[in-house]
């Protein structure tokens, strides 16, 4: 559900928590990234850091600028202005990100895995069978038929929370027990409902079955997209997995590695949630990819 | 410049109040683990308290100056020597072009702080000087230091005299028995943890395992058990009952992850689904920074308030007010 009034929670003495709901939804979401806009613009004295999350904000202060109770009291007045979230818009950038499917580098990651750690089914027929589909070829349709909602970053530099803006598109997946001790950079990777992109090699938790070579951080900040920021995408961003062959891969790689290659980034929208809400209702939701 | 004889086990640059502003993009504060003696270590060479300076874990590295600077070694003792000679920990010392300054091993504690007049004049990375190893972030080269690496410094200003210290009661006090006392705010997620489960918390020793690190410290103890709403609860919270949407982390959240605590720290994870139902005040850092594997915790529950003062009241001590002149 989402929360009618928000949960203000202490987490230390210079972090809050803000709970705006108990589930993991588009709308939610929205009002998190809503609301982190709000605050930013309120310009709280004393307010240092947001993370806003999937349900939750953290907040971090300086307490020598302001008190917990204090920053609680602007918390919640600026959330009983936002009401309904009808009307509401956010800016949203599109990045289209190349994807090579069942590529030998995470297929690689899964066989060592199976050979040291726990054996199992490799993640993509895996994911075919607990999802209902037909094929590994299904698999990509439906994996990237639909554009994904950056809906938070964290746990790692850059890594992002995509959440499948389709319903139609959306599939489940357990994430590894006990985790990987490593993962490709660069692999694309499901847990819960939620894909990302590994940003770097990183241990990791998520069923695996494809490979981007497009960077989506880079701390020697070498590619123009990453000019102003060390990561590439931002909460709100959208995300639509192109798929390519392995000659596109490569071509990608090769452009990467010599400091020329050009992010395929659509700056120039915004996202509303009622022309989404229309959209979604125009769905026929049992026909897929 | 320094040049890097012997690196130590793991001695990276850091700053405070370290690298802010980018936890949104996943990007840990890092800094020094145990502020308080990193704070006194900067004002004994007359830097300002946040100044870059190395943090050294369990054993310190061999230094050799090539202009005079004044030093100070602070936190654990690594018995610090120039030339051979020991020199005293909480003191301001005259380096020599041409000496050499060797820590090493921690006798007490675990992390040695080393402060040189001018600072350490790494470049600033996304604000700060802060090494963040694990994504070769800050620092040098954004790793701990390596033999024959050199190490920049920044312009010196007029410093307290050769033989400065810090009053005794200015420094913070280690325990010889392993067993420290660690304050937290409960929060932001004691409510998933039953009553039982919170008074086992505060009540129970806590052994430091050897997962204990720059992101996290993995502690073994009882079992918890749980409210209501840590089984009772929406699917996407996940299975287990200490999995809940991801969230952010707060900085010190002690971050139960199916069965075992996990403190996390400096350079952790910004967000994740596990719960935090207490988070160690910032006041309490020096003690983590300071434990060893196998020495015991024990928790006490503090006000948001109360952790506020302890933490100004630490600042205050950790300053140039502290500063004792020689003789």
């Amino acid at each position: 559900m989402i929360y009618e009034e928000p949960v203000l929670k202490p987490g230390g003495d210079r972090n809050l928590l803000v709970y705006l709901g108990d589930e993991m939804s588009f709308d939610l979401n929205f009002l998190v990234h809503t609301y982190a806009a709000r605050i930013r613009e309120a310009g709280v004295p004393g307010l240092v850091e947001l993370i806003p999350e999937l349900a939750s904000l953290l907040v971090s202060y300086d307490p020598d600028r302001i008190s917990y109770a204090d920053l609680g009291r602007e918390l919640k007045t600026i959330r009983a202005g936002i009401g309904a979230l009808e009307g509401l818009e956010l800016p949203s950038r599109l990045f289209n990100v190349p994807v090579l499917y069942f590529d030998p580098w995470t297929e690689a990651c899964v066989d060592d895995y199976r050979a040291t750690i726990k054996d199992k089914e490799p993640d993509p027929d895996f994911l075919v069978r607990i999802n209902g589909l037909d094929d590994r070829r299904h698999l990509i349709r439906v994996h990237s038929g639909t554009e994904y909602w950056v809906a938070a970053l964290g746990f790692w530099p850059g890594l992002g929370s995509l959440m499948p803006l389709d319903p139609r598109c959306r599939l489940t997946a357990p994430k590894y027990n006990p985790p990987r001790t490593w993962t490709p950079k660069g692999t694309v990777g499901m847990g819960g409902s939620v894909t990302c992109i590994y940003p770097d090699r990183t241990p990791g938790g998520y069923q695996i079955f494809g490979i981007s070579p497009m960077p989506i951080w880079d701390p020697a900040q070498r590619l123009e997209a990453f000019r102003d920021s060390l990561a590439l995408f931002r909460p709100g961003d959208r995300v639509r997995f192109v798929p390519v062959d392995r000659e596109e891969h490569d071509a990608v790689a090769a452009k990467v590695e010599e400091g020329t290659y050009l992010h395929p980034e659509v700056g120039y929208q915004t996202f509303s949630i009622d022309a989404y809400r229309g959209w979604l209702a125009g769905l026929d939701p049992a026909r897929r990819f | 410049m320094i040049e890097v004889i012997a690196p130590g086990l793991e001695t990276s640059v850091q700053d405070l109040p370290g690298r802010v502003g980018y936890w949104e993009q996943g990007f840990p504060p890092s800094g020094p683990m145990d502020r308080w003696s990193f704070r006194l270590a900067n004002v004994l060479v007359g830097n300002a308290p946040e100044a870059a300076a190395l943090e050294c874990q369990f054993l310190g590295p061999t230094l050799r100056f090539d202009a005079p600077a004044r030093v100070a070694v602070t936190g654990a003792d690594m018995r610090p020597t120039l030339d051979g000679a020991q020199v005293p920990l909480w003191t301001t010392i005259a380096v020599s072009a041409g000496q050499v300054l060797a820590l090493g091993p921690a006798l007490t504690g675990a992390r040695g702080y080393l402060a040189v007049s001018g600072g350490i004049d790494v470049p600033v990375v996304l604000g700060s000087r802060s090494t963040f190893h694990m994504a070769g972030v800050g620092g040098m080269e954004g790793h701990a230091i390596k033999a024959g690496q050199r190490l920049p410094l920044g312009p010196a200003s007029d410093g307290p005299v050769a033989g400065t210290s810090v009053a005794p009661a200015a420094r913070p006090a280690f325990p010889t028995d392993g067993r420290w006392t660690i304050e937290v705010v409960p929060g932001p997620d004691d409510d998933w943890i039953d009553e039982a489960g919170q008074a086992r918390f505060l009540s129970s020793d806590w052994k430091v395992t050897a997962k204990a690190n720059r992101t996290g410290f993995r502690l073994s103890g009882p079992e918890w058990s749980f409210a209501p709403r840590a089984t009772q609860k929406p699917p996407e919270n996940g299975d287990d009952p200490s999995n809940i949407i991801d969230h952010g982390y707060p900085f010190g959240a002690v971050n139960l992850a199916g069965a075992t605590p996990i403190i996390l720290v400096n350079d952790g994870p910004s967000a994740g689904g596990f719960i935090n139902p207490y988070t160690v005040i910032t006041a309490a850092f020096w003690k983590l920074g300071q434990s060893r594997p196998n020495e015991i915790y024990r928790f006490h529950a503090v006000t948001v308030e109360g952790a506020q003062a302890l933490r100004r009241a630490q600042d205050a001590l950790a300053s140039a007010a502290s500063l004792v002149p020689p003789g």
